[in-house]
C-alpha cells in the first residue's frame, strides 16, 4: 500500500525502545516516572504535577528465560516479557510501579516483581469486576488510597484541584488522538493502523505533555494528506492488549487496512473524553470500570459484543480480526462465544492467537490473506 | 484407575465384609436415587446424561481407597466414600426432581443461602471433580468438546470439562446460576459460556483482591444481599432468615468437629489421612456445608480418629508426613494410598481442605451475611489463588508447622496459571526454610497431558533422590 504520510522519527525511536527518550528528559526536570502495566490504571492520577505515568512495554524482547523461571512458561507473554526486562535492569530508572489486580497474570507479575526487585514504590489497585455503584465507590476508595500514597512518597499534591488539572491535560491528549483516529473513518484514510498504534504506544510510554507537540505535528500533516486508496479491505482489530505496531504492520502488508482498534490499548472507546464534572476520583473510578472493555469485567459480555458491532458499522469495516494473547484465560474463553455472536450479526471474523513478540509472520499473512479472500476482497 | 499400583493389604474376612458393606451401601444410595426419581425418568436421564454411568463405577474408588489399608483406617475410608456417594446422589436427586428450584453455583460459592431460600444447590464443577476421581479419563471427552468449540488448550481443564458438559447438552439446566470471580480467571470466564449455553439468568458475586479487612467484608456482604434479592426475583426461592440461622449454626457445629479433627491429625502417627480427610472436607465442608449430614460426618471422623489412635495410627509404619498442596490429583487419586504403601508417606492436608471457617455470628441477618462473606472470600483455594502471594505461602508454611510435616508435594496442575506463576518463588522459599518440595507436573483432569504412571515416576524420583527414602518391599 502507498503511505502518504510517515511517522516522525521520534515516534519510531520511542516505539522501538523500552524506555522513551522523553522519560529521561522529564526525569532531568526532576519529575518521577511511575510505571503501569494495565489500562485500568487511570493515567491522570499518575500525571499530577511532579509525576508522569509510563505504560511499560518490552519491544525487542527476544526471549524470557529468567522470567520463565519464576512465572513459568504458561503465563501471558506480555507479563513474562516485562518481568524479563525488569530482571535485565531495563527499567531501573523507573521511580515507582502501579499494578492492578486485573487478571491472574498481572497479579502474579506484581507478586514476582515485588519479591525479586523490592521497588521503592509499588502499589496494586484492587479493581472490582463489576461496574455497579458499589463497585465505583470501592474503586474510588482504591484510587484515593493510591493518591495518598503517591503524595506521601513523592511529595506531590494529589488533591481535587491537582487531579482536575491532570484530567484536563489528559483530555487535551485524548481529543487530539480522537482527531487522528477520526481520520481513519475516511474512505481513504491517510494513515495505517500500524501508524496509529505506534502513536498510541509512543504516547502512553512517554510523558503526555512532552509527546503532545509531536502528535500535533503529525496530525496537521496527516489531515491534509491524500488518503490510501489501494487497500483491499478495511478491518477492525479487537481483542487483547496489543502495543506492537509491527504486528499490525504484518496484517496490513497483505493489503488490509486496520481502521479501528477495539483493544485496551486502542482507540475505541479508550479515547473517549473524561468527564470533568464532579469529584475527580469518582470520575476516574467510573471511567476505569466502564471504559476498558476487558473480559475480566465479568458482567459485560453483551456490551463488549455490541461495542464491536457498533465500531464495525462506524468505521465501515469489512471484517473483524479478533486477536487474543496466548495463555490469556479471559480472552481465551470469551473469544468463542464472541465470534459466534459477531457472526450472528453477519460480521466476518478472523481469530488469531498471538504471543507478545512478533513471530510466524508468514503464517499471519497467510491467515489474513485467506480471510480477505473469504470475504471476496 | 491404577489400583494395580497398590498391593492388597492382609485383612481379616470381617474387615473385608465391612468394606463390602459400605460399598453395597453406596450402591444402595444410587439405587434409592433411581427409585425416588422414578425408574423411567431415571432411564431418560441416563440416556441424555451418559456421565451418570460413572456413578456405577464408584466401586473402583472404594477399591482404591481400601485395597492397601487395614483396620479402622480402612473402615473409615470406606465409610467416608459411602457418605460422599450419598451426598452426591441426594444433590442429583434434587436436580432431577426440582429443576425449577435448582440453582447452579460455582464451586467456591458455598450453598447456605441457596438452602435457606428453599432452593437446590447444584455445584457446576462437581462432575468435573468427581468424574476423574472415579474414572481418570472421565473429563477428556468434555475437554475435547470444549476445545473443539474454540477454548484454548491452555485453559484449566476443570472449567473446560464443565463447559464441555454444557456444550454437549449434558449439563442439567438449572433455574438460575450463582457464580463469582473465584477461584481464577478461567473459572470465572467459563460462566460466560455456561450462561449462554444453558440460557439461564446469572448473578456474579464480586470478590475483592484484598479480603482480610472489614471494608471488603462489608462490600461482599452487600453483594450477598444483592444476590438474595436477585434470586428472589429470578427463582421461586424466598429467603427464610430463621432457616439460614439454623444452617449457619449447623455449620458452626461442623467446624467445631473439624477443628478437633485437625488437632487429632497433628499427632504422630496420624490417626487419619487420605480420602477420609480430603474428600470429606471437599464434599461436606466446601461443596455442601451447613447440613446435619456434614456435622454427622465430621463427628464420625473425629470418633474414628480417636479409635484409630488407640490402634496405633492410620499407618502403623508412618515415616513421613506431607501436604498435597493445590487441589488433589483428580486423575490419579491412588497417589495418596500408593505413597502410604510405598514410602510410608501420610497425606494430611491439601489446599481445598485447609479452609478458614470463622464461626458465623448468627444473631442477625447482617452478622450472618458478614460471616458468610468472610467464609466465601477466605474459602479454600479462593484465598490462595485470588489474593497476593502471601496468602498462598503464609498458609502453607503455617500448616507445615501445624501438622508437623516433613515435605510438601505440590500438585502442579499446568492449567493453574495462578500457582504455576508462583513456582519459582515457591522453590526459593522452601529452600530458605529447608523444606523438601516436590512439584508434580501434571494436568488436573486430563491424563493425556501427563499420565498417572508419569506422576508416580515423579514422586518416586523425589522420594528416592531427594528424601533418600527406601521403597517398601
Amino acid at each position: 500500500m502507498k503511505q502518504p504520510v510517515s511517522l516522525p522519527r521520534l515516534i519510531n525511536d520511542i516505539v522501538d525502545s523500552p524506555i522513551s527518550p522523553l522519560v529521561d528528559k522529564a526525569q532531568e526536570a526532576d519529575r518521577k516516572a511511575i510505571a503501569y502495566t494495565c489500562s485500568f490504571v487511570p493515567e491522570p492520577l499518575l500525571n499530577v504535577e511532579g509525576l508522569f505515568g509510563v505504560r511499560v512495554r518490552a519491544p525487542g524482547v527476544s526471549g524470557t528465560p529468567m522470567a520463565d523461571t519464576y512465572l513459568s512458561n504458561v503465563i501471558c507473554s506480555t507479563v513474562r516479557s516485562i518481568l524479563e526486562f525488569v530482571l535485565e535492569g531495563t527499567f531501573s530508572s523507573i521511580n515507582g510501579w502501579v499494578f492492578t489486580a486485573s487478571c491472574d497474570h498481572m497479579r502474579r507479575l506484581y507478586d514476582n516483581l515485588d519479591y525479586l526487585e523490592h521497588p521503592d514504590f509499588i502499589h496494586i489497585l484492587d479493581v472490582p469486576h463489576k461496574r455497579s455503584e458499589a463497585a465505583v465507590q470501592w474503586m474510588r476508595e482504591e484510587l484515593s488510597m493510591l493518591a495518598e500514597k503517591l503524595a506521601d512518597k513523592f511529595n506531590v499534591v494529589t488533591d481535587d484541584a491537582a487531579l482536575s488539572r491532570a484530567i484536563d491535560a489528559h483530555n487535551e491528549y485524548l481529543a487530539l488522538m480522537r482527531d487522528i483516529s477520526d481520520l481513519r473513518k475516511r474512505d481513504h484514510p491517510p494513515l495505517t493502523g500500524a501508524m496509529f498504534q505506534a502513536l498510541i504506544a509512543a504516547a502512553s510510554s512517554s510523558p503526555t505533555d512532552l509527546i503532545i507537540p509531536h502528535l500535533r505535528v503529525f496530525y496537521e500533516t496527516a489531515r491534509n494528506a491524500p488518503g490510501i486508496d489501494d487497500y483491499r479491505a478495511r478491518l477492525l482489530m479487537a481483542g487483547s492488549h496489543c502495543d506492537d505496531p509491527h504486528y499490525i504492520r504484518v496484517i496490513e502488508s497483505t493489503g488490509a487496512l486496520v481502521v479501528g482498534d477495539r483493544t485496551c490499548t486502542g482507540s475505541i472507546p479508550a479515547l473517549a473524553p473524561i468527564d470533568d464534572e464532579g469529584d475527580p476520583l469518582t470520575v476516574l473510578a467510573r471511567r476505569s470500570l466502564s471504559n476498558i472493555s476487558c473480559p475480566r469485567m465479568m458482567e459485560e459480555f453483551d456490551t463488549r459484543v455490541e461495542e464491536i458491532i457498533a465500531a464495525a458499522k462506524e468505521f465501515r469495516v469489512d471484517g473483524v480480526v479478533l486477536e487474543t494473547m496466548k495463555f490469556c484465560d479471559t480472552w481465551g474463553v470469551e473469544a468463542s462465544p464472541m465470534i459466534n455472536a459477531l457472526r450472528k450479526a453477519k460480521i466476518p471474523v478472523l481469530r488469531l492467537e498471538r504471543e507478545y513478540s512478533l513471530g510466524s509472520e508468514g503464517q499471519l499473512q497467510t491467515r489474513v490473506q485467506a480471510f480477505m479472500e473469504s470475504m471476496g476482497k | 484407575m491404577s489400583i494395580y499400583d497398590l498391593k492388597g493389604a492382609r485383612v481379616s474376612p470381617m474387615e473385608q465384609a465391612r468394606t463390602l458393606y459400605y460399598k453395597a451401601e453406596a450402591y444402595g444410595h444410587i439405587a434409592n436415587m433411581g427409585l425416588r426419581v422414578g425408574p423411567l425418568t431415571m432411564l431418560g436421564h441416563l440416556r441424555s446424561k451418559p456421565w451418570l454411568k460413572v456413578l456405577l463405577d464408584c466401586g473402583t474408588l472404594f477399591d482404591m481407597s481400601t485395597k492397601g489399608r487395614e483396620g479402622l483406617y480402612r473402615q473409615a475410608s470406606a465409610m467416608a466414600l459411602s457418605r460422599v456417594v450419598k451426598a452426591i446422589t441426594e444433590t442429583l436427586e434434587g436436580v432431577f426432581t426440582r429443576p425449577e428450584y435448582t440453582v447452579m453455583h460455582e464451586d467456591l460459592v458455598p450453598p447456605e443461602i441457596i438452602y435457606a431460600m428453599g432452593l437446590n444447590p447444584w455445584m457446576a464443577e462437581l462432575l468435573g471433580i468427581m468424574g476423574p476421581l472415579i474414572r481418570s479419563d472421565f473429563a477428556e471427552r468434555y475437554i475435547d468438546v470444549s476445545e473443539n468449540a474454540g477454548t484454548p488448550p491452555d485453559i484449566c481443564s476443570l472449567p473446560k470439562a464443565t463447559m464441555g458438559l454444557a456444550l454437549k447438552g449434558e449439563m442439567p439446566r438449572p433455574a438460575a446460576i450463582l457464580t463469582s470471580n473465584m477461584p481464577c480467571d478461567g473459572g470465572m470466564s467459563c460462566y460466560t459460556v455456561l450462561e449462554r449455553e444453558l440460557n439461564v439468568p446469572t448473578f456474579r458475586l464480586d470478590v475483592p483482591y484484598n479480603f482480610y479487612d472489614e471494608r471488603s467484608t462489608k462490600y461482599f456482604a452487600d453483594e450477598l444481599f444483592r444476590a438474595v434479592k436477585w434470586l428472589e426475583a429470578n427463582t421461586p426461592g424466598r429467603m427464610d432468615w430463621d432457616r439460614l440461622k439454623e444452617i449457619c449454626d449447623e455449620r458452626n457445629r461442623s467446624v467445631e468437629y473439624q477443628m478437633e479433627l485437625w488437632d487429632l491429625i497433628r499427632e504422630k502417627p496420624a490417626p487419619l489421612a487420605g480420602e477420609a480427610l480430603y474428600l470429606g472436607h471437599m464434599i461436606f465442608m466446601v461443596a455442601m456445608p451447613g447440613r446435619p449430614a456434614c456435622t454427622e460426618y465430621m463427628k464420625t471422623m473425629v470418633d474414628m480418629a480417636k479409635r484409630i489412635r488407640a490402634e496405633g495410627g492410620a499407618l502403623h509404619n508412618e515415616r513421613f508426613r506431607a501436604a498435597l498442596w493445590n487441589p488433589p490429583t483428580l486423575v490419579y487419586p491412588e497417589l495418596i494410598a500408593w505413597a502410604e504403601q510405598r514410602y510410608g508417606v501420610v497425606t494430611l492436608m491439601d489446599m481445598i481442605s485447609y479452609n478458614r471457617h470463622p464461626y458465623i455470628d448468627t444473631k442477625s441477618p447482617q452478622t450472618i451475611m458478614e460471616g458468610l462473606s468472610r467464609i466465601i472470600m477466605q474459602g479454600p483455594m479462593a484465598r490462595h489463588t485470588r489474593g497476593p502471594q502471601t496468602n498462598f505461602f503464609t498458609d502453607l508454611f503455617d500448616l507445615y508447622e501445624r501438622f508437623n510435616l516433613d515435605m510438601i508435594w505440590m500438585a502442579g496442575h499446568m492449567g493453574c496459571k495462578n500457582t504455576m506463576a508462583l513456582n519459582g518463588m515457591f522453590r526459593e522459599k522452601c529452600r530458605e526454610r529447608g523444606i523438601p518440595l516436590l512439584i508434580i507436573q501434571y494436568d488436573l483432569s486430563d491424563t493425556r497431558v501427563v499420565s498417572p504412571a508419569e506422576i508416580r515416576k515423579q514422586a518416586e524420583g523425589f522420594m528416592e533422590t531427594v528424601i533418600k527414602a527406601e521403597p517398601s518391599k
